[in-house]
């Protein structure tokens, strides 16, 4: 499905396969628009990646979707229900919005409790939620004596509290360790199992690519690609790199292969001579080095990270993204 | 929907800490002005504004002292309520209420029922304690109590006890509604006690003494007071004022928290 498709859409009917459908979301605050012009089409029962940079709009379209911040513009349906009406969905989402948020002087299990009162989820609701994400031993600890990846576990659980049909978590592994990290990637995953639809934001698109079947790509405020993440494979094609025997015959053998009708890019640093995503296989090249009378020393194949295709949707420098405009991708 | 909201606050009230400091420190505050009258009333006339003993034998006797330290009780009051608002915020817990109850309305009106509910209790704790403390402060100084359990001193203390209760209603009110607009706890204090304690005084001895009538923090101490003989005020004035102010107050906070965007 491609972007275009999305935001003509106009919100789905009950019983639609879609859990998350949006049509021109907007959210502005001032002259400054955090949100433009989204439209999300989020199947019911995938694990959805939502990723961008820091500061793309990940958290205020999520507390759109949760009812916690008023669109300025555009509207549609979560769970067969509408957006302009969070009653009408809510009990069926669970939540972990940003970093987790509880009563550092309850214990764990209390502030479980009183969100359960609050919902009217039942009590029997509460240990199964802390079993999922092991947090029964150190339930009746104070929340504020716990390590960051507990209280990111709490969060987790609350979320499971009126098992939910959507699973939204923003940046669940913010903080985390890398044991913690694979943890709930086994987690998410465990959702997917279960038939939850999971709408996970991060902006590490490496974790997004682990545990996603399906992605939703956002940048400054912007939605630039939403689909299968299977579909991203087929940008994927690796780059061939070839290394000339002779330096001396770089400039020729990028001329040969231009020919040819490849994209191509001589790089006299590291005298090799780079084959762009062009399906053209190791032979073939060989095959045209040879018929100018070069010989290659190393043919390379490059293949092309998730991180790359954002960039290349985007049209980001990621050398500037690493540190500037791209914040944290990567 | 207003039961869940009110017993999922409650889940957060009767935690230890703010269970015991509230009631045990409300309960010593009422004591403390109660030990202070009996141990300076002079045996007659009055002294420095106390009672004198013989005025402390009256059948009204037993609720001087509790009387005496409302404005304290209703400082405390709205302090801790003006803290459930605000903490919400700063604690970021409000958007995980808001995701289990999204009717922003009932959410503040079951907060605001269960708060008020809290501070009620405690008050009458304190009211109690106060009570049992006046009886022996009374015992010390040789004042006799037998006036205090006569039906016109019961109905004199539940009459007193019942002004207390809806002064310190309407303070926790106040600090509820504060807490919600500053979003900030502290902040919150440092306005609801600069009004009470500075600007309203203010107001009265510099700028227009004849707005008195017209104050809440007037209103609720005519509330406390059964009406205030020093700005002419009856009872009733000062009920209808403060339940304008509160009933005031509770729309405007709710209309700004149901429209209010939240970032926190």
């Amino acid at each position: 499905m491609t972007m275009t498709q999305v935001t003509r859409r106009t919100g789905e009917p009950p019983g639609s396969t879609l859990a998350v459908s949006t049509a021109g979301l907007t959210k502005r605050f001032g002259d400054r628009t955090v949100v433009d012009d989204v439209g999300l089409a989020i199947p019911r029962g995938s694990v959805c990646g939502f990723v961008g940079p820091n500061g793309a709009g990940k958290t205020t379209t999520i507390r759109m979707l949760l009812g916690l911040i008023r669109p300025t513009a555009g509207g549609g349906s979560i769970l067969g229900g509408s957006l302009a009406e969070p009653a009408s969905y809510l009990p069926k989402v669970g939540a972990l919005i940003e970093s987790p948020a509880f009563y550092p002087q309850l214990s764990g299990r209390d502030n479980l409790k009183a969100l359960a009162r609050l919902g009217r989820v039942p009590s029997a609701a509460i240990e199964p939620a802390l079993g999922r994400t092991g947090m029964t031993a150190r339930a009746g600890d104070k929340y504020r004596s716990y390590s960051l990846g507990m209280k990111q576990r709490l969060g987790i659980a609350a979320a499971l509290l009126p098992a939910p049909e959507l699973l939204i978590l923003d940046e669940p592994t913010n903080g985390l360790d890398p044991g913690g990290i694979v943890e709930m990637r086994g987690l998410i995953r465990s959702f997917a199992g279960d038939g939850i639809t999971v709408l996970v934001s991060s902006h590490l698109i490496s974790e997004i690519e682990q545990v996603c079947d399906h992605v939703v790509m956002i940048r400054a405020g912007r939605l630039v690609h939403q689909g299968p993440v299977a579909e991203l494979a087929a940008r994927r094609r690796p780059d061939i790199l070839l290394a000339p025997e002779h330096a001396a015959d770089l400039t020729r053998l990028a001329s040969i292969l231009e020919v040819s009708g490849l994209s191509v890019t001589a790089s006299p640093g590291d005298g090799t001579v780079v084959v762009s995503a062009s399906g053209a296989g190791a032979a073939d090249l060989n095959r045209l080095a040879a018929s100018g009378g070069i010989t290659l020393a190393a043919i390379t194949e490059r293949t092309h990270s998730l991180e790359d295709v954002f960039f290349e949707l985007t049209g980001a420098d990621p050398a500037i993204g690493a540190g500037q405009e791209m914040g944290a991708i990567g | 929907m207003i039961g869940a909201a009110f017993i999922s606050e409650w889940v957060k009230l009767r935690r230890k800490t703010l269970l015991l400091s509230t009631f045990l420190g409300l309960a010593a505050a009422s004591s403390l002005f109660v030990v202070l009258i009996f141990s300076n009333a002079p045996a007659h006339g009055s002294g420095g504004g106390l009672p004198s003993l013989a005025q402390l034998a009256r059948p009204n006797g037993l609720v001087f002292g509790l009387t005496r330290a409302t404005f304290l009780l209703g400082v405390v009051a709205f302090g801790t309520a003006a803290a459930q608002t605000a903490s919400e915020y700063s604690l970021g817990t409000l958007r995980q209420l808001l995701v289990r109850q999204p009717r922003r309305v009932t959410l503040l009106a079951g907060k605001m029922v269960a708060v008020v509910t809290f501070m009620a209790l405690a008050t009458a704790f304190a009211a109690v304690v106060a009570f049992l403390v006046a009886n022996v402060m009374a015992a010390s100084r040789g004042v006799p109590t037998s006036a205090w359990f006569t039906g016109t001193g019961l109905g004199d203390l539940l009459r007193a006890l019942g002004n207390i209760e809806l002064a310190v209603i309407g303070y926790s009110v106040l600090g509820l509604v504060i807490g919600q607009f500053l979003r900030s706890a502290v902040g919150a204090v440092i306005v609801g006690f600069a009004w009470l304690l500075v600007i309203e005084q203010f107001i009265l001895t510099r700028i227009v003494p004849a707005t008195a009538p017209w104050l809440p923090g007037i209103s609720l101490s005519t509330i406390a007071g059964g009406g205030n003989a020093d700005f002419g005020l009856t009872y009733g004035h000062g009920l209808i004022v403060a339940v304008a102010y509160i009933a005031l107050a509770i729309a405007a906070a709710s209309i700004t928290f149901a429209r209010r965007d939240v970032t926190a």
